[in-house]
């Protein structure tokens, strides 16, 4: 089952608000919207190359889920192991304004920021629909 | 003088990587907004020039999730001095037995957990503020 065999990497920026939205957004993909169906590697240690995320993402389709137009997540993919299987910008989704601005403790997000959670993680959910629907 | 660095790990499969964030958020957002702000880890990692110029030959504080510690290996090899380094672990101790919550969520127990990680911290950036006076 290729469902098993998808990885999904954010960024998890720690400086702004589209790092905290991308962390937020694969979170819910590993708990709601896709429960025991993803994989999820951990970036610095994907670039660190000594926990297996690199041979992972070389053998299985991984998508990257970025904070801001930097695009580390997916720049670390296609470098350290192949291209991205697919990707989000959340700048894209919440405007780039808006992804950089201070990043937010757990405890302070409204249900402002928990929409652009859902759209973000609506986008990766798709994004992984889509992967499933052409391996079969 | 410019700011300490404070950078957590980004470890999202576990609450370690949460504390850690949370701990440093509490840090540079709270409690020594005037001395202390983050750094972008997977930006750090990326080895930018960008990046590379806000780091190198600065003065860093890291707080890792696990053992791995790859805050402060990536701020090392990106210039950055190290001049404490943390292991949300390693004050696990006074700790067992509670539920700090997961990658996504801190309970009552991690908020407090996370608090204590936070005046560690705090405690790092004021003896450094002494040595620099």
């Amino acid at each position: 089952m290729i469902e098993n065999k998808i990885g999904v990497i954010s960024c998890s920026g720690e400086e702004c608000l589209g790092g905290t939205i991308s962390r937020l957004a694969v979170r819910k993909m590993m708990e709601e919207l896709k429960p025991g169906m993803v994989s999820t590697l951990c970036l610095p240690l994907f670039i660190a190359g000594d926990g297996g995320e690199r041979e992972f993402a070389e053998k299985y389709p991984t998508i990257a889920v970025d904070g801001c137009s930097k695009c580390c997540a997916k720049r670390a993919i296609e470098k350290y192991s192949n291209a991205v299987a697919g990707s989000v910008d959340v700048a894209e989704i919440i405007g780039e304004a808006k992804a950089l601005e201070k990043p937010l403790s757990t405890r302070n997000l409204t249900d402002e920021h928990m929409e652009y959670v859902k759209q973000a993680a609506d986008k990766t959910s798709q994004i992984f629909d889509e992967i499933v629907a052409k391996s079969v | 003088m410019s700011k300490i660095k404070v950078i957590p790990c980004s470890g999202i499969g576990k609450v370690f990587g949460l504390l850690a964030r949370e701990s440093v958020l509490m840090v540079t957002q709270e409690k020594c907004p005037n001395d202390t702000e983050t750094l972008c880890l997977a930006h750090v990692v990326t080895g930018d020039d960008e990046v590379v110029g806000k780091i190198k030959g600065e003065t860093c504080i890291t707080m890792d999730g696990c053992a791995k510690c790859c805050a402060k290996k990536s701020v090392e090899e990106t210039g950055g001095i190290v001049v404490k380094s943390h292991k949300v672990p390693d004050f696990m101790k006074a700790h067992r037995g509670e539920e700090h919550g997961t990658g996504t969520y801190l309970t009552e127990d991690g908020w407090k957990y996370a608090e204590e990680l936070a005046e560690i911290l705090v405690e790092d950036v004021k003896e450094i503020k002494k040595g620099e006076n």
